[in-house]
């Protein structure tokens, strides 16, 4: 028998990684022996060091990768400059999710005290008032983060699904837990959970199929075979490949948001809880193009003129299909979560016209993309998160009950009406957040949008640009009418929420119509909160709900200056950015 | 000799005449007297999800046992090929099995101090 | 050749698999059906190990198997806690969210 000799391992070039699933797993021993009053604390601290950990690793690998790519586990993972800065703005978008996640202005967080009691039961309500909290959203989350890191880097199709599995997981149970409107978020959950299941078990099917055809699942040997180089029994079947590449892009496109797979998107990105909804909706996104783009490409280089074809023909119709509901279905929605998902959607079909490039330009254009998008959609949701509803009672500003008194998030759109009187500053960032999504320059998604359609035009897809401009122009509309509402339409329930104790008994019917008719839905959802205040559920035929913001500077509200920052940075002076993405364009060693 | 897509295409049809068939024709030709054993979903001779008395209580720890043995049975199975090249792997297998089996233990650690195992 | 019996079983399988996801209603049945997808997989991923004489296959397989057991952890606890809620494991009753 020969000896074996052990695959090299570059464990620096693995530390990011590491780092990141180490604290996930440190996170969980502290669940199992840090004493509950300290556990929030603990894994708060130990999540955001272990985020800054890896960035600071990322920092230190980025020269070394620009030079030589790096072999890191055999061949079964390489570490290319791409990766790297996909792993760089998974982790910052990252950190700053959880920041959004560990804010508790209110009161409390945005967590269920037990996700798995029944919503509106007695152990429930035994459970919120001893004050228990959710700590295992913090290792979760870091979970989640680590399996993205490792999906947007790896050239291994197994180790491709393993990291789809661990990134998806965690945000399926994430998805169950929101502290409020219980039942979406299980709702949620389920659906979110069914569909991933069924696509990523699609995606390993794909992948069944391409180590058919090409004996290996190692995508630089797949790309061989695709080019006729191989030297598997089977590399005559071209449809093998045709056909596990199409499976494997469904799971892809599915994480993406992509359109015939986006139906899951609103569903979920609505029932989640807010703060996880903006992290599923930047990092797993990010994550997915990533790999996408590492996928596509790769094999790319071993397409035949008509194989390439095909893939075009599909990439064009996914994205032109993508833009067309992401902005036109988003137009008609009423509900402020609801309408940003539709808008991520469109933005996924933005990305998608980068990627029928195919090459270096179409790479950074989507890295700068990514990081423009991400910003600005992680501050929007930060702000649904702090913009609440709460009971206008006639002691509300009594002092120690108050905290009590803020409800969940106010969603429908009616409630945004006149918010910039109420929080001139809050309202200031959001609409700078909805201007970027729009593309108005001097923001970071004109610069964005700007490079993804000039990959298009350079790559002589210049009719998928013209698209993509238009669904552009038609998305303006309807963050406009977003910007007009809140900052021209005076609000219904002003008067209330000015002078508590005089105003409610004049405003009270006007006000009540306005506000708690569109509410109807979450009352249909939660029919077993039916006690009012004490309940965490939101069932509350005679009570009054005005619209409040938590204003002062928790982590969330630090996230929006952060992300409105960045925006205008990457807006104003975008070309340092744009340097990095150029020089982390190299996609293959 | 043919395309090479028409054997796809005949597997297609075959397995879509197999699964849609059997589901057609058993609601065509089959006999439709329903009870209320034959709706539920078969679960081992059991009762799918226990009715209880007031509708309120499961045995949870069902499922939590359930989820734990899934768990728990499932990962050994990578330590089969470990097991069967033991000595060939010498060194190297034997820290990578222990530190797959330490990784193994933290969500075993976590169910036991949060009260997972406490059935009696 | 005798081998590709087991992948036209495989595909067999797999649609099985994909039409019970999509035409039934219980979502425990529902989640059978993505099970039997998996499990047809890993039967395509051992025939192409036989195939082509490695052991990639088989040790894909194991993994196939290991990311199942844990989607059905999973996923069990999120239709058991639906169920605790609302007495019922049918896909159709889960619609509020599309109003």
């Amino acid at each position: 028998m020969n000896d074996f000799v052990p695959p090299h391992i570059d464990w620096a070039a693995l530390s990011p990684i590491i780092v990141v699933l180490g604290a996930g797993i440190v996170g969980v021993l502290v669940e199992a022996f840090v004493p509950a009053r300290a556990r929030r604390t603990t894994q708060l601290v130990l999540s955001l060091g272990g985020l800054l950990g890896a960035l600071v690793a990322i920092g230190l690998l980025w020269d070394s990768v620009q030079s030589n790519v790096i072999l890191v586990v055999g061949d079964s993972f390489d570490l290319t400059p791409f990766g790297l800065a996909i792993q760089g703005i998974v982790v910052v978008l990252a950190f700053l999710s959880m920041l959004v996640i560990a804010d508790r202005s209110g009161g409390q967080d945005a967590f269920a005290p037990t996700a798995a009691a029944v919503p509106g039961s007695r152990y429930e309500e035994e459970a919120r008032r001893a004050g228990l909290q959710q700590t295992e959203v913090f290792p979760l989350a870091l979970f989640s983060t680590g399996g993205m890191m490792l999906f947007a880097a790896t050239d291994d199709l197994i180790i491709l699904f393993v990291a789809l599995e661990v990134l998806s997981l965690p945000l399926y149970v994430l998805s169950a837990t929101a502290r409020r409107r219980r039942l979406l978020s299980q709702e949620a959950a389920f659906k979110y959970f069914l569909l991933g299941a069924f696509t990523s078990a699609l995606t390993v099917f794909g992948i069944a199929l391409l180590y058919g055809f090409a004996g290996s699942v190692h995508l630089p040997v797949i790309a061989d075979a695709l080019a006729g180089r191989g030297d598997s029994p089977l590399a005559g079947l071209h449809v093998l490949a045709v056909a596990g590449i199409v499976l494997v892009c469904v799971g892809l496109l599915f994480k993406v948001g992509a359109a015939p797979f986006h139906t899951w998107t609103p569903d979920v990105y609505t029932g989640a809880p807010t703060p996880i909804t903006g992290f599923m909706a930047v990092c797993t996104k990010a994550a997915a193009f990533g790999a996408l783009v590492r996928v596509l490409f790769y094999l790319g280089q071993g397409f035949d003129a008509a194989t390439r074809h095909e893939v075009h023909v599909l990439l064009w119709t996914v994205a032109i299909a993508t833009m067309a509901i992401g902005t036109i279905v988003g137009v008609v929605q009423t509900d402020i979560k609801r309408l940003l998902a539709y808008s991520s959607i469109a933005h996924a079909g933005f990305v998608l016209v980068a990627l029928v490039a195919f090459d270096e330009v179409a790479t950074s254009a989507v890295l700068f993309y990514l990081l423009a998008y991400g910003l600005a959609t992680l501050g929007a949701f930060a702000v649904v998160s702090l913009v609440r509803e709460r009971i206008a009672t006639d002691d509300a500003g009594a002092g120690g009950t108050r905290d009590s008194l803020i409800l969940g998030e106010a969603t429908h759109l009616a409630q945004w009406a006149g918010l910039g009187r109420k929080a001139p500053w809050l309202t200031a960032a959001f609409v700078l957040f909805l201007l970027s999504m729009a593309g108005v320059p001097l923001t970071a998604g004109f610069v964005g949008k700007f490079a993804v359609f000039g990959a298009a035009i350079h790559a002589g897809a210049w009719p998928l640009a013209l698209i993509g401009g238009v669904a552009s122009a038609i998305s303006l509309f309807y963050y406009v009418r977003i910007i007009v509402l809140m900052v021209f339409t005076p609000a219904s329930d002003e008067a209330g929420d000015g002078v508590p104790a005089a105003g409610a008994g004049v405003a009270g019917p006007l006000g009540a119509a306005g506000v708690a008719e569109p509410r109807g839905a979450a009352d249909v959802a939660e029919p077993l909160g039916a006690a009012g205040v004490a309940t965490v559920t939101q069932a509350r035929p005679a009570t009054r709900a005005v619209v409040t913001v938590m204003t002062g500077w928790g982590p969330a509200a630090v996230v929006v200056a952060l992300c409105a920052i960045g925006v205008v940075l990457l807006g104003v002076v975008p070309s340092w950015v744009l340097d990095l993405a150029a020089g982390a364009a190299k996609f293959v060693p | 000799m043919t395309n090479p897509y028409v054997p796809v295409l005949v597997l297609m049809a075959v397995a879509a005449v197999l699964a849609l068939g059997g589901v057609g024709a058993s609601a065509v030709i089959g006999p439709k007297r329903y009870n209320r054993a034959k709706l539920e979903a078969y679960e081992c001779g059991i009762m799918p999800t226990p009715h209880a008395v007031g509708g309120g209580r499961l045995p949870i720890k069902y499922y939590l046992v359930a989820m734990t043995f899934i768990v728990f049975d499932i990962e050994v199975v990578f330590l089969y090929p470990w097991a069967v090249n033991f000595a060939y792997l010498a060194a190297y297998g034997l820290i990578a099995a222990l530190t797959f089996l330490a990784l193994i233990t933290v969500p075993f650690v976590y169910e036991w101090r949060r009260g997972g195992f406490d059935w009696v | 050749m005798a081998v590709t019996n087991y992948l036209i079983l495989a595909a067999i399988l797999f649609s099985i698999g994909a039409t019970t996801v999509l035409l039934r209603r219980n979502a425990i049945i529902v989640f059978m059906g993505i099970e039997l997808m998996l499990n047809a997989t890993n039967l395509a991923f051992v025939t192409f190990a036989r195939i082509h004489g490695d052991l990639t296959g088989q040790v894909l397989a194991f993994f196939v198997m290991v990311v199942a057991a844990a989607e059905v952890v999973v996923g069990l606890a999120i239709i058991v806690t639906i169920f605790r809620t609302r007495r019922s494991a049918s896909v159709d009753d889960v619609n509020l969210l599309s109003r």
